[in-house]
């Protein structure tokens, strides 16, 4: 089994587990400094995925399908802000309620257009290609491991720097983190506060549509019925594991890539497949637990301190 | 004298608004889901009614109402439960199904007499359910992890958990299909007057009940409210938070694996699910439109039954898939989660009430 895990074909695994969580987890990452608590971000990459593999099978166009999935999952993010913000709905209620619209929605387009509800395999779509690094590609042993992948995963890691970028280098980031800190003292300072919240809602949808479209354009030829299966939901844990921090997210995506990588390679070696399923997640009850347990540590060493 | 318009005090109108949010958002999801089937169907008025009044044309449907009800009452008081105490434990999920597992590791056993087999099957159900949503209470109180992450990876592990118990120990290789082996008929639930309700539903029942006294007759309903509503100040008038939150979560996964033993001891006579039910799901929603009030509970849930069923029928009487239904559930409940939604008319109300009586004072 050792020889199997120092595998390239291990390392791209891993990647391709990843970045659908990273994606969500980095849609999660701007949410939460705006304070929102949006759990729909599988609505968001389910229209994405969907919305994506449409346009570019009836355009033949990449771009158009790329700028069309980024649109379908930018309206559920635009309909979650507006009423979460405008309408004072409960945060988790419209989430749950996007989240329930986003399955049974998808489903039900892919059944009008195609007849079929479980796929759309019979229409032609595109998906994003590989990227061979030039020069890279012909370092050995660590070439082949970081060159080649899907260009979105490559896309995926500078979501991360951009991430970072924006929250704490730029202008708005500090809006939108005074938003989601202090609303009152934002307001006070002459900050839109709802409008900054809406800003920060929306650039969280076009993230969470790229890893949608990871999903359907390159992970997969087409779109699946319920293809996120639960990504939204791991990329709201990454984010809650790391704190919020754009770096800490990343890894914490990365174990569950490997979790879940490790959990196929599990099955190829007959372990029950459940067994292996249960990995990523306990991962991430056993990270809430270390992360809790040392947010007490700290609150305590700081009461000892005064 | 001048004759006024009949007063009225701010709380009459703001309930009048309630109704009049509720109406208006599934009147909004009805004409979304009329301009679905218009698109889709090709006999869309005859869809359409069925959608509305199909349950009520036969009494089979109106059993099956009832009947899918009784499994979202269960996780309606789950889930209302631990909300009371302020906690997002959405487990309710997991609880239901790895407590349907469970009970199925019990039911199979033979050569148990009847009305103990099915008091053990039902118990082993409660107490995994409470496992599995207590879990998450465990891990707040003790190490102040994020209860709605950890409750919804405990969904997962219980499902995975589960789904291996079933598929190995416990499957039924004759059986043809993925489903495990059939129940000793001592462990299946009776049917109440030779109908397809199980006698699940007087459970059921007893359990609102139960939960309704606890919440609004209790010490313990009151702690975990003065819990839900400001920790801090329940700490401080002596209230012990960590374990209320423990305990409520424990009792709300019982519950919700009572639930799950329930439903696949009065419906079925093996185990048969290879997924989430969603009973969870709908359940969560049910607590957080009745306002997690036990008393509407029951309310909630025959009418989310209702429309389940509509689904059913329209879906075996026309080309609609029932996923339109539940596009339509979405609809109708973000439009009534939002709270400022049709709130300016509600306003101008008020204060137009508020004029004319200051009217009338002025006319005293």
């Amino acid at each position: 089994m050792l020889e199997h895990i120092f595998s390239v074909a291990f390392i791209f695994s891993i990647v391709r587990m990843s970045t659908p969580i990273l994606f969500a987890s980095m849609a999660a990452v701007v949410g939460a400094k705006a304070d929102i608590l949006c759990i729909g971000y599988e609505a968001m990459m389910l229209f994405a995925a969907l919305g994506g593999v449409l346009a570019s099978a009836y355009t033949q166009s990449l771009l158009i399908g790329m700028l069309v999935g980024v649109l379908s999952g930018l309206t559920i993010a635009g309909i979650f802000a507006y009423f979460v913000l405008y309408l004072d709905t409960t945060p988790l209620l419209a989430g749950l309620a996007l989240n329930m619209f986003g399955t049974a929605g998808t489903v039900f387009i892919v059944f009008l257009l195609t007849g079929r509800k479980l796929d759309t395999s019979i229409l032609a779509s595109l998906t994003f290609p590989d990227i061979h690094i030039p020069l890279i590609e012909n370092i050995p042993v660590i070439g082949p491991a970081i060159s080649g992948h899907n260009a979105l995963s490559y896309l995926g890691l500078f979501t991360v720097l951009f991430v970072y970028y924006l929250i704490y280098r730029t202008k708005l980031g500090l809006q939108i983190r005074a938003a989601g800190e202090n609303p009152e003292a934002a307001e006070a300072a002459g900050i839109d506060v709802k409008k900054t919240k809406l800003i920060a809602m929306l650039i969280s949808g076009v993230i969470a549509s790229f890893g949608g479209m990871y999903l359907s354009m390159a992970q997969m030829p087409y779109f699946i019925t319920n293809i996120t299966a639960g990504r939204g939901f791991i990329g709201i844990a990454a984010q809650n594991l790391s704190g919020g921090n754009a770096f800490g997210t990343m890894i914490a995506t990365i174990v569950f890539g490997i979790s879940m990588a490790f959990g196929n390679l599990a099955q190829s070696f007959r372990l029950p497949s459940q067994f292996a399923s249960v990995l990523p997640y306990l991962m991430t009850i056993l990270g809430s637990v270390i992360v809790g347990a040392k947010r007490l540590r700290d609150e305590k060493k700081i009461k000892n301190i005064y | 004298m001048v004759k006024l318009p009949r007063q009225r005090n701010t709380e009459q109108i703001e309930s009048r608004f309630t109704i009049i949010r509720t109406t208006t958002a599934i009147l909004i999801a009805l004409v979304i889901a009329f301009l679905l089937i218009l698109v889709v169907s090709d006999q869309p008025i005859t869809d359409f009614l069925t959608l509305l009044v199909g349950p009520l044309r036969n009494s089979s449907s109106m059993i099956t109402v009832i009947s899918k009800s009784v499994p979202l009452l269960f996780t309606a008081i789950a889930i209302s439960l631990v909300y009371s105490a302020g906690q997002i434990n959405i487990g309710a999920e997991g609880a239901f199904f790895a407590g349907g597992v469970a009970a199925t590791a019990v039911a199979v056993i033979p050569g148990i007499p009847p009305v103990i087999h099915v008091i053990l099957s039902i118990l082993a159900g409660g107490i995994v359910g409470s496992i599995v949503m207590g879990i998450p209470g465990l891990l707040y109180t003790k190490f102040d992890s994020v209860t709605i992450v950890t409750s919804l990876m405990m969904n997962y592990v219980a499902l995975h958990l589960g789904l291996y118990f079933i598929l190995n120990p416990l499957r039924d290789p004759s059986a043809g299909f993925e489903g495990s082996y059939a129940f000793q008929p001592s462990a299946i639930l009776s049917k109440l007057f030779n109908s397809r309700i199980s006698t699940g539903l007087i459970i059921a029942i007893v359990v609102v009940f139960f939960a309704a006294f606890l919440i609004n007759k209790t010490t313990f309903g009151y702690k975990m409210q003065a819990v839900g509503s400001n920790p801090r100040f329940a700490n401080y008038s002596g209230i012990n938070v960590e374990k209320t939150i423990l305990s409520v979560s424990l009792l709300a996964g019982m519950i919700g694996g009572i639930g799950g033993s329930v439903e696949v001891l009065g419906n079925y006579n093996r185990f048969m699910y290879s997924g989430f039910t969603n009973h969870g799901w709908d359940g969560m929603m049910i607590a957080v439109l009745c306002r997690n009030n036990p008393k509407l509970i029951p309310l909630g849930t025959l009418f989310l039954a209702y429309i389940q069923t509509s689904a059913d029928t329209l879906n075996l009487t026309s080309n609609i898939p029932p996923e339109l239904i539940e596009m339509v559930q979405a609809i109708i409940i973000i439009f009534i989660a939002a709270k400022e939604f049709l709130k300016s008319w509600e306003h101008k109300a008020i204060v137009k009430n508020s004029q004319s009586r200051l009217v009338e004072e002025g006319v005293k």
